[in-house]
């Protein structure tokens, strides 16, 4: 009953969410509801059993890729009257585009049979027998279905070229640093145990004594208060 | 699970990591180096898919067969042959990065993926893997306006023909309750008609795989694309992917959708007819080359579909023997316009060849040769890619098909053979000839240009290859 | 009573008062969060610290909350109203409800679940989300770059963090937290795996957003960075949240690699303690790092951050989970 109840407020939101996505006017808020389309759809996958690919839905999707989204919605600067601007001219042919498009969904939809099976394979993703959804998941990706897992790999791998490729650029002049060699340097800092209640006064600003360095003036040490030590 | 079968893609792909990892490493260029790797890979490549026994492998998600053999030695042999082609004119333009070959090398991957496919996701990733990489090189030339624009529009209309793509994979998946090649052929074989899902899938994936092929009704983004790409990329483009992308159609409507012949064959036919048509007719006025290339291979893409819509051995035949002729003579088309410059700036417009036939007369024959093989004037080689698929038009009774298909070869011939008029007729321009010729793209003139003379004379065992690729798929 | 215990009533009372016998202490712990971090830096920089309120300043936690109840809520004008009120609360809540799964003891969790270092990831891949809409509904440049940055850090800081909970995992065979303490009986994971431990702290420190990688809320160049217009009890619910989110990971550092309950050696006079409060000193030894890390380090520059994260971080752990991989493999004692 309680799993029922769940469902259907899950459910509800998620849909509620998806029609927001679209319907809002403000980009970031569209992208917000998406966000919590995604957080209800992985709540639906922890009704239905996969608890798996719920937590991985919302680590990835909502915790990566729609926090970039957001970026890029939230950086750019669109202006909404120049986005409506076309939508009078292409409402004709974009309705009748989609129309076909209903029409035939609706066509398809009229010779759909459910298979007898259908209703015992639902909410039961695991292949049974004790394996956990992730090990089943697992199972699929890399042992049965290997080859695509590591073609998707390697699609991912040339769209992080191309990425590379179409947008950095090696200024001339920029100075650049080099840690190794900072960290490696050694000497120039010291610390050092100082007498306690004891002021300035009495004590001065307490340097190294460098070699090469010039000595600093004593004009200078009266703005500098020893904030460095 | 029978891996070492994928052998010839496993080793291009590692192939592909090593180079791109040594290429990356020293401070210097290494442009040359990564491509001369790449162009070695391919052909090492080539050499495995010669060595590889048939079967299916992998879940039964990969397949070798002599149609996949046949194709994938074509498309190896045009991305090294268009790898030569950028080698001199990257370097000119300052293309010369290393990420060139290796995503090059990643498309040709890619394209094996496609044409080994024995199951629908295999068939979407080696899409993918083909087309994520030559949206980059589109834009390749990344300061330049109409590169970056080339690539973003091939990048969108590519995505939207993904999406047609996997919707109708999703609702044959929905329907068929499989993805397998093999199991889908099963399913559609049982006598009684099959679900209106299905066939509405069926339109969905031709439709998302007539636009890779750049046929029309989905050809709209091939002039752009290529006129504003930079010019090896364009040669690229028109020669091994699109071998990939028309194996990989014949592939999906002759493999699990063989039995729906009747449901696909009219949205073939009207795709070859429309293409022959708009590849004669859009071309004419055209006065840059590399949109003429373009209107000129939507029509090449609507001959070949002819052998792919009669449905026959013989017209398999013909599209297999099609497409090759097709790359060897687009490769040599392309080996001139890419050392097309005058006084070192690449030019592309047809005038800026006038006069070619009085300050390079050799360059101006070869010229000649590819022209009037493209327009199919026997006895060059294009002429007999044509006659195949004629001929299996005319045996298999699609007389609309031969008849207009005829006629577009006339109509086209105005302009193939304009260009050879401007070459030998028209005076060079003041600013003089073009320049010099480098050696690399010389000499992928003369191979591909003496294939197109001497095809003629002993086609048997092309024809032969051919013949058995296409009695592999038809089986 | 077992009737009513077993009614649907009765479940969610038991559970509200699970729920209340974690989340009271973990408040009052916040509370005492603040007062020892500012004692701490104080001892370490020869101060004194609060010392007015109560005896050892020990009142001064609850005179902080009492001046924050009472001052005025400021909603910027041109602000989205809605998200700039939620933000906080959303940052405050993600903070609680990780706390959920966290087995104080051996089972002591209120939800003892299959997935739970996933959840725990999944929660606090979320709290970026607190940050960014704060930033973004307050419509001010100063916070909106704080937001930025700040998303940014945890984004990607969270990779390599990733791999690490990967690593336990494989080492484990289960991402059942209390399955994740149970295989450390005899030896704490931060010996075999110290490299990843470390690399986990670090991370920790970058996700909580805690010195030395508090420049989205550095104050000398962003005003305090995403929470600059924030004001009164919304003021309050950030920092309470960013304390618990601080406790929380040193919570999951404990849990990872310090073996959770178990004492030191089981033998006699440490297994006398019980297992929670091994647990509790656990986390305040990683807590008193964070506090120890914060008067030692300066800050760091934002490329300098990113390249920690992307350059030595992500590849380091990448290479070291292979490597903990194949030695499972190759030695045989990767869990089934």
């Amino acid at each position: 009953m309680i799993t029922a109840a769940a469902f259907y407020i899950f459910a509800f939101v998620l849909i509620a969410a998806a029609t927001m996505v679209v319907t809002s006017r403000n980009p970031v808020h569209s992208v917000l509801f998406l966000i919590l389309a995604f957080f209800n759809a992985a709540a639906l996958m922890l009704i239905a059993g996969a608890e798996f690919l719920a937590m991985i839905l919302v680590i990835v999707y909502v915790g990566a890729v729609a926090v970039l989204f957001l970026f890029v919605v939230m950086m750019l600067d669109i202006d909404f009257a120049r986005l409506r601007e076309g939508f009078q001219r292409y409402l004709p042919i974009g309705g009748v585009v989609g129309l076909i498009l209903l029409l035939e969904l609706a066509l398809v939809i009229g010779t759909w049979t459910t298979a007898t099976e259908a209703s015992d394979l639902r909410l039961a993703p695991n292949p049974g027998g004790g394996v956990s959804n992730t090990k089943a998941l697992g199972q699929i990706l890399y042992t049965d279905y290997v080859y695509l897992f590591q073609i998707a790999g390697l699609v991912l791998l040339v769209a992080m070229i191309g990425a590379i490729v179409l947008t950095h650029r090696r200024r001339p002049g920029t100075k650049r640093q080099d840690v190794a060699a900072q960290i490696a340097r050694s000497g120039s800092v010291n610390l050092e145990q100082v007498p306690t209640g004891v002021g300035i006064g009495e004590l001065g600003i307490r340097r190294p004594t460098l070699p090469e360095a010039p000595k600093p003036k004593q004009v200078e040490h009266a703005d500098h208060h020893g904030g460095h030590h | 699970m029978n891996w070492t079968l994928a052998l010839p893609e496993i080793a291009l792909a590692c192939a592909g990591l090593v180079i791109l990892l040594v290429g990356v490493i020293p401070g210097r260029n290494t442009f040359f180096g990564c491509t001369m790797a790449v162009i070695g890979a391919l052909l090492l490549a080539a050499v495995l898919v010669l060595g590889q026994p048939e079967g299916t492998a992998l879940g039964g998600l990969y397949v070798a067969d002599a149609f996949s053999g046949f194709m994938k030695i074509l498309a190896l042999l045009g991305a090294a042959l268009g790898l030569v082609l950028a080698l001199d004119f990257n370097r000119r333009e300052s293309l010369d990065r290393f990420e060139f070959p290796v995503l090059a090398l990643f498309a040709t991957t890619g394209m094996m993926v496609m044409v080994s496919a024995n199951d629908l996701m295999a068939v979407y990733m080696g899409l993918e893997l083909l087309s994520l990489p030559l949206y980059v090189i589109a834009a390749f030339d990344r300061d330049n306006g109409r590169s970056a624009e080339a690539g973003l529009k091939y990048f969108v209309l590519g995505a939207l023909a993904s999406g047609l793509l996997l919707y109708g994979v999703s609702l044959v998946y929905g329907f068929a309750g499989t993805t397998n090649f093999d199991r889908l052929a099963d399913v559609f074989s049982g006598n009684g008609g099959v679900p209106a899902g299905v066939v509405v899938g069926l339109v969905f994936v031709v439709a998302g795989l007539i636009f890779k092929v750049s046929a029309v009704p989905f050809h709209m983004w091939t002039p752009d694309v290529y006129e504003g790409a930079p010019t090896p990329v364009t040669a690229f483009f028109a020669a091994a992917p699109k071998v990939a992308a028309v194996a990989l159609l014949a592939r999906v409507l002759l493999g699990p959708f063989g039995d729906l012949a009747a449901q696909w064959q009219q949205v073939i036919i009207l795709a070859s007819l429309g293409s022959m048509l708009l590849g004669a007719f859009a071309a004419v006025g055209q006065r840059n080359i590399k949109r003429l290339m373009a209107y000129s291979s939507i029509g090449h893409v609507g001959y070949a579909l002819m052998g792919l819509a009669v449905v026959s051995d013989e017209g398999l035949r013909g599209l297999a023997i099609y497409m090759l002729i097709y790359m060897l003579m687009n490769i040599g088309t392309f080996a001139i316009l890419v050392g097309m410059r005058r006084r070192g700036r690449a030019v592309e417009r047809i005038e800026d060849l006038a006069g070619l036939g009085g300050t390079d007369l050799g360059r101006a024959l070869w010229m000649t040769v590819f022209m009037f093989s493209m327009a199919g004037i026997p006895p060059l080689a294009g002429f007999f890619g044509k006659l195949y698929v004629f001929l299996a038009a005319v045996q298999g009774g699609f007389w609309t098909l031969a008849v207009v298909g005829v006629l577009t070869s006339v109509v086209s011939a105005y302009y193939y053979l304009r260009i050879v008029k401007v070459m030998f007729f028209d005076e060079a321009p003041a600013e003089g000839g073009l320049d010099a010729t480098t050696p690399g793209l010389a000499a992928v003139t003369a191979t591909t240009g003496i294939f197109n003379l001497v095809f003629c004379l002993y086609p048997a065992p092309l024809l032969l290859a051919a013949g058995l690729a296409a009695a592999a798929l038809l089986g | 009573m077992d009737g009513f215990l077993s009614t649907p009533v009765g479940i969610l009372a038991i559970t509200v008062a699970q729920t209340l016998a974690l989340l009271v202490p973990v408040l009052i712990a916040v509370a005492y969060l603040t007062l020892a971090e500012r004692k701490v830096l104080a001892a370490m920089q020869m101060r004194k610290g609060p010392n007015v309120v109560g005896p050892f300043g020990l009142l001064q936690p609850f005179a902080d909350a009492g001046k924050m109840l009472m001052k005025e809520t400021i909603i910027p004008s041109g602000s989205s109203r809605l998200l700039f009120i939620m933000a906080p609360m959303l940052t405050f809540l993600l903070a609680m409800i990780a706390w959920a799964v966290i087995p104080v003891q051996d089972g002591w969790a209120i939800a003892d679940i299959n997935v739970g270092i996933l959840y725990l990831f999944a929660i606090s891949s979320l709290g970026v989300y607190g940050i960014i809409i704060a930033g973004w509904a307050s419509n001010s440049k100063y916070a909106f770059l704080g937001a930025l940055r700040s998303a940014a850090q945890m984004v990607s800081y969270e990779v390599s963090m990733g791999f690490v909970i990967v690593t336990v995992i494989l080492c484990v065979g289960s991402q059942n937290l209390s399955d994740i303490v149970r295989a450390q009986e005899n030896v704490w994971f931060f010996i075999p795996l110290f490299p990843m431990f470390i690399i986990f702290f670090v991370s920790t420190l970058a996700e909580t957003n805690r010195a030395p990688f508090d420049l989205p809320e550095g104050e000398s160049e962003l005003v305090a960075g995403f929470f600059v217009e924030y004001s009164s009890m919304s003021f309050a619910l950030f920092f309470l949240g960013e304390y618990a989110n601080m406790i929380l990971m040193s919570a999951l550092t404990t849990i990872l690699f310090l073996g959770g309950w178990h004492p030191p050696i089981h033998a006699e006079p440490f297994t006398w303690i019980p297992g929670f409060v091994w647990f509790a000193l656990k986390i305040c030894l990683c807590l008193f790092v964070f506090i120890w890390v914060r008067a030692t380090f300066p800050r760091y520059r934002y490329d300098q951050l990113m390249r920690l994260g992307w350059k030595v971080f992500l590849p380091f752990s990448l290479l070291w989970l292979v490597i903990t991989a194949a030695v499972l493999k190759l030695t045989g004692w990767l869990p089934a």
